[in-house]
């Protein structure tokens, strides 16, 4: 707005500029350079890092297990959500504030945190290996380290949303005769579902990437419990900038997919809406 | 009847916001439950809707108790000030979503939607969604949903709150002809006079979570029972007067009268008297007031033109036998306001700073046994203290009245009593302290019929407990009592004492007063009482069932010419409640005193 009225920062030129040039800087550069690093690399070693089974598996595990936890997130973060923007209870700003501790936490902590619970002779590990589950060095590991982390951007995604959605509508729609899953279904649901898509996505994109967290609780077996950031990790340890870069390219072009696909789904939808109504 | 409420409780953390309320409205009756910000209105709707449980009470909808029925089975429909339409769905889907739950056929729910949009005037909007309406639209669609299922009941919750003049004054059209047209029996919330008298076939005003009066709005207007009503329905004057035989007097008290003491059958009350801003005269002289009584001299302060009609406020002179208006205009300064319409400017121009004889056309005596508070020491820096007593204070402001000042050095003398004319107008206000039982036979020797004793921290009470001591100060002991909680948000229990060695007969006539007691405070005062019966000595049960609870206040009546003695001197000797001693002449027959 250069013509607008003055604002509290310098004008429009200068504020734009800066901006692209942030973005490029810490953005838009380093991803290109990746995408040329990996590029440049012969065509038989790109497939020999991106297409060896060590590879395949990673893939299987840091995607499925992202998606995994995303989908756990989504619900919920729903229910902690709901809970919190419905109910007033002693300790709910306490509660409120605990959702971000995973945000604040180095994820390496997290990760011993979690180990430390959950290994066979944790709090928690003891008594589940008894029953037979083993979390820690497993892929359950890596399924609730990524919820963890994944688990704030559900929450502060969906709780905004559903304080907008009046206590009234429920109301209405409970004197028009509708019961209580009926209301659920219906009214509240519909209202949050944009909200809730864009939680899932943003903790299906922190799941994906994250390492320090995941690498302790995992215990890194080739072909099993191996994500793939830590498989380009252990490539650079080996000084093979071009395998670790094809990699990265890899989970680069699929990240981009699916978020694609999210929020074409989104767009779809808002105007599947639109449409019918005109 | 096609709503009966009987003694619809809800209490919020201990405090009663809906309190007592009892009603009936007729089929196909418009009611307008009107009341300010938090007179517990709209919980009360919400009660009727199912959509929030009550403490106590019963409710019926067309003869069916409905009060354990959950919202969604109750048939009523209800329309929100924010509209609350599902904004996902069209117009079409909102209409039709109480006729989906029940799953009728597309064809029929079509039909009859099509049906309501025409009722609404909006036919043509079906699929269009609620976010590409005008405010205005969208409470026509709430309206049409809440009518889908044909529910027996139509409750609004100040449907036009989010609206602009123009398209209310449209809606408020439609709604009253949608609701003629189905002859469906509603109940409009709103805190908006002016469209309560619009809208209204009746019109019920709450205050503090009470019901305070019913009735047609022109009935409401004119002849108002409670100075709450008075002033909420429009504005007016409340002026503190002389009632005698012949009509309400203006001037200041004490009355110049000679002998008028104690048992005097003549003896002047003083009453608080309505007098509407439009009843109002000006004019240069006191011959020139044509159909008007004289009410006093003052300067006109401001005047504000508005249209069809002119706002002036008036500044009284302080002459001694000059009008005392009972309520400070806001502000502190006591004005009395007047409006005009054109042909009155035409007549007779007003400017500020001018002086006028103004009189009265009509005046309306409120039925308020209280009428101002008067509060009396035997020093001054007592009666200034006891002035600034945060419960005296609040109940002035809420009961819109005065607090004079009295400084009586002979207070508590115990000599009998030689000086006949001091007279102290309204109800007079001593502090708790050990001479307190001598203080009040000194009032009550000299005339004064209420007494408000209060102790030193005295919060504003939650419960009233009422108690007589003598049947014949029944009526009397009830009326000041309904004048008090009209202004508290406290409930109000009646105590009956019976000696502890009581036959069953004597119990079950025990019983019977209590009943009594009852009928009479909502049928003669409008106020819902709770009832308890004790046993015991009176005045030990009463201080028992006092101390059992802090907040609590106690309203005493007594009767006869006796001064206050053996027990009942004792339970008032420093009481730690306030108490609100309520005296009448045995031989003032109750009938006598209903007229006021």
């Amino acid at each position: 707005m250069r013509d607008g009225q003055p604002t509290v920062l310098p004008g429009f030129g200068l504020t734009l500029g800066f901006t692209t040039f942030f973005l490029s800087a810490v953005v838009l550069l380093p991803l290109a350079a990746l995408v040329l690093l990996a590029a440049s690399t012969p065509l038989h070693q790109l497939l020999n890092a991106v297409a060896s089974p060590r590879a395949l598996a990673s893939y299987e595990l840091s995607f499925g297990g992202a998606l995994l936890a995303a989908c756990i997130n989504l619900v919920f973060g729903f229910i902690i959500a709901w809970t919190l923007a419905r109910y007033e209870f002693p300790g709910r700003r306490l509660m409120d504030a605990m959702i971000d501790m995973p945000f604040a936490l180095p994820t390496a902590v997290s990760g011993i945190a979690l180990t430390a619970v959950f290994s066979a002779n944790g709090w928690l590990g003891r008594y589940l290996a008894l029953a037979g589950i083993h979390v820690a060095y497993t892929r359950l590991g890596v399924v609730l380290a990524m919820t963890l982390i994944g688990m704030p951007f559900a929450v502060r995604t969906v709780q905004p949303a559903l304080l907008e959605v009046q206590r009234d509508l429920e109301d209405a729609a409970e004197t028009l005769g509708a019961g209580r899953w009926y209301v659920f279904r219906r009214v509240i649901v519909p209202a949050v579902l944009p909200a809730m898509l864009t939680g899932f996505t943003l903790a299906f994109a922190r799941a994906l990437g994250e390492y320090g967290s995941v690498i302790f609780i995992s215990g890194n077996l080739p072909m099993k419990t191996e994500i793939t950031p830590l498989l380009m990790v252990i490539h650079l340890e080996e000084f093979d900038y071009h395998g670790a870069a094809a990699l990265g390219f890899v989970m680069l072009a699929a990240s981009f997919v699916i978020l694609l696909t999210i929020n074409l789904l989104q767009a779809w939808g808002r105007d599947r809406m639109v449409r019918r109504r005109a | 009847m096609s709503i009966t409420l009987d003694q619809l409780t809800k209490r919020y953390q201990g405090v009663p916001v809906v309190n007592d309320v009892s009603l009936e409205i007729g089929d196909g009756e418009f009611f307008v439950l009107l009341g300010p910000s938090g007179s517990g209105k709209s919980t009360l709707l919400r009660a009727i809707a199912g959509l929030s449980g009550l403490d106590h009470g019963r409710i019926a909808l067309h003869g069916r108790d409905v009060t354990h029925v959950s919202a969604r089975r109750r048939g009523v429909g209800l329309v929100f000030q924010n509209y609350a339409l599902f904004r996902h769905m069209t117009v079409a889907e909102n209409i039709e979503f109480a006729l989906r739950v029940r799953r009728m056929r597309a064809a029929q729910r079509r039909s009859r939607r099509q049906e309501l949009l025409r009722l609404v005037a909006l036919e043509g909007m079906d699929e269009r969604l609620p976010g590409q309406l005008s405010g205005g639209q969208q409470q026509r669609v709430a309206v049409a949903r809440a009518l889908a299922h044909k529910p027996e009941v139509l409750l609004l919750d100040e449907p036009f709150g989010a609206l602009d003049a123009k398209i209310r004054e449209g809606l408020r059209r439609t709604i009253r002809e949608v609701q003629r047209e189905l002859g469906i029996t509603t109940i409009l919330v709103t805190h908006d006079q002016e469209e309560a008298f619009a809208m209204a076939d009746r019109i019920g005003v709450m205050n503090f979570g009470r019901l305070l009066e019913c009735g047609r709005p022109q009935d409401l207007y004119t002849h108002p029972a409670t100075r709450f009503v008075a002033t909420f329905l429009g504005a007016a004057n409340l002026i503190l007067a002389r009632q005698s035989a012949d009509g309400p007097r203006w001037g200041a008290w004490p009355p110049a009268m000679a002998g008028a003491g104690p048992g005097a059958a003549a003896r002047e009350r003083e009453v608080v008297a309505v007098v509407r801003p439009e009843e109002i005269q000006m004019a240069r002289s006191r011959d020139e007031l044509s159909s008007s009584a004289y009410l006093g001299r003052g300067v006109v302060e401001e005047v504000l033109f508005t249209g069809a009609l002119e706002r002036a406020r008036i500044r009284l002179d302080e002459a001694p036998e000059a009008p005392i208006l009972a309520h400070a205009n806001g502000e502190g300064a006591v004005l009395l306001e007047a409006t005009r319409a054109q042909f009155e400017q035409r007549a007779f121009t007003l400017t500020p700073g001018q002086s006028v004889t103004v009189g009265v056309r009509r005046a309306h005596v409120l039925a308020t046994p209280l009428s101002s508070f008067t509060v009396c020491a035997s020093n001054g820096s007592a009666v200034a203290r006891l002035a600034g007593h945060p419960l005296l204070l609040d109940l002035s402001s809420r009961m819109k009245t005065r607090i004079r000042r009295h400084v009586e050095p002979l207070l508590g003398d115990a000599t009998p009593i030689r000086d006949a004319a001091t007279s102290l107008p309204g109800t007079s206000v001593i502090a708790a302290h050990e001479n307190v039982v001598s203080d009040a036979n000194w009032l009550l020797d000299h005339g004064v019929e209420e007494i408000l004793i209060l102790p030193e921290h005295a919060p504003s009470p939650q419960r009233v407990l009422i108690h007589w001591t003598d049947e014949s100060a029944r009526h009397a002991t009830l009326a000041v009592s309904a004048s008090v909680l009209r202004h508290l948000s406290a409930e109000a229990i009646y105590v009956d004492v019976l000696p502890d060695q009581t036959h069953a007969t004597v119990r079950s006539s025990g019983i019977r007063a209590l009943l009594d007691a009852r009928s009479e405070a909502r049928t003669a005062h409008g106020l819902e009482i709770r009832t308890e019966l004790r046993f015991g000595v009176a005045a030990q049960a009463l201080a028992q069932r006092l101390d059992e609870a802090p907040g609590q206040m106690l309203i005493l009546g007594t009767s006869g010419a006796g001064r206050l003695s053996g027990e009942l001197a004792a339970l008032l000797a420093q009481p730690r409640w306030p108490v609100l001693l309520v005296h009448r002449e045995r031989e003032a027959p109750a009938h006598s005193r209903s007229a006021a």
